[in-house]
């Protein structure tokens, strides 16, 4: 059963996020995923910097699901993966909202460090 | 012993309610790992460790902070004692009054006793408060209640230490209770 208590608030409310927990809402980005993909995909996205155990990725889905973030979408086999049927997860809208917010907020951090030629040059 | 019987046995370090709701996906999540690690390394079992040890404790601390109902449960049966301990104060105070009308009473007496009836008529509308749920009536009546005992005992020394305690020390504990932090950005656990 997904908790709406917080579905009124703002999405900026959230933030910052962790970056288990972001990168999980960039992988449902993409649509509806289990446990594995969701874990196979966080570490594919940050060429293995955020590695998802399984306490760490369901402890955060648990957390996002409470929050009305995720949704979860059903059970079934992933025909990839075996035989067993696995959980499904989706983002909600606030979800969508909540990592457009995350996105926005990273994507000015980076210009401000560009601008300070952090990024994007060699240092001197 | 399998890895996988010993990544279940590992699995009882999280909450009940949490591995009864995620503990088959978690075990199809390993079994998926295990299929693409070498199980025999020390580098995987050092990363299935570190995973338990970095979310286990941080969910049984978010499952302890969720069990709300024994903590309604509590500040009910603390707020029933309040309105109790605010209607011995009344009475208490009540009784001091009556004993030194026998002799002669000063002013600041007089005035500090008045001062004790008032905090323990405050103490009981706090207790009240917090049992119909108004929180901001409660602190605001428990720290006037604490100001007013403070008063009392500086103007005249007749509470008994055990008062002393009692009426500074409940409201006191109440209202670090009342303005404890509570959840108001969504807790997000370990930041890996």
């Amino acid at each position: 059963m997904v908790t709406k208590r917080r579905a009124g608030r703002k999405p900026e409310a959230y933030l910052p996020l962790p970056p288990a927990t972001f990168h999980i809402l960039l992988a449902l980005a993409d649509g509806e995923l289990h446990g594995y993909a969701i874990m196979k995909g966080g570490t594919a996205r940050s060429e293995g910097g955020v590695r998802l155990g399984p306490g760490t990725l369901y402890g955060a889905l648990k957390r996002l699901l409470d929050a009305g973030l995720v949704d979860e979408g059903g059970e079934r086999a992933d025909p990839e993966h075996g035989d067993e049927r696995r959980r499904y997860y989706r983002l909600t809208q606030l979800g969508l909202s909540v990592a457009r917010a995350e996105a926005r907020r990273l994507d000015a951090m980076v210009r401000a460090a560009r601008r300070k030629k952090l990024v994007g040059e060699r240092p001197a | 012993m399998s890895a996988e019987r010993f990544y279940r046995l590992l699995l009882r370090a999280y909450p009940p309610e949490f591995r009864a709701e995620y503990g088959g996906e978690m075990v199809l999540l390993f079994r998926d790992q295990c299929r693409e690690s070498d199980v025999r390394t020390v580098g995987f079992w050092a990363r299935v460790l570190w995973d338990v040890a970095r979310s286990a404790p941080a969910l049984r601390v978010e499952a302890w902070r969720e069990n709300t109902r024994t903590m309604e449960v509590i500040m009910k049966l603390a707020a029933m004692l309040t309105v109790l301990v605010g209607v011995l104060g009344v009475l208490n105070a009540g009784v001091e009054w009556g004993a030194a009308f026998t002799g002669t009473i000063s002013g600041m007496h007089t005035l500090s006793l008045v001062l004790a009836v008032c905090a323990s008529a405050l103490l009981l509308t706090a207790g009240a408060a917090i049992l119909l749920r108004r929180p901001q009536a409660a602190r605001l009546a428990l720290l006037a209640s604490v100001v007013l005992f403070v008063a009392a005992r500086l103007l005249h020394p007749w509470m008994s230490p055990f008062s002393l305690i009692v009426g500074i020390g409940l409201p006191f504990a109440f209202l670090i209770a009342l303005y404890w932090p509570r959840k108001g950005n969504p807790s997000w656990g370990v930041t890996p």
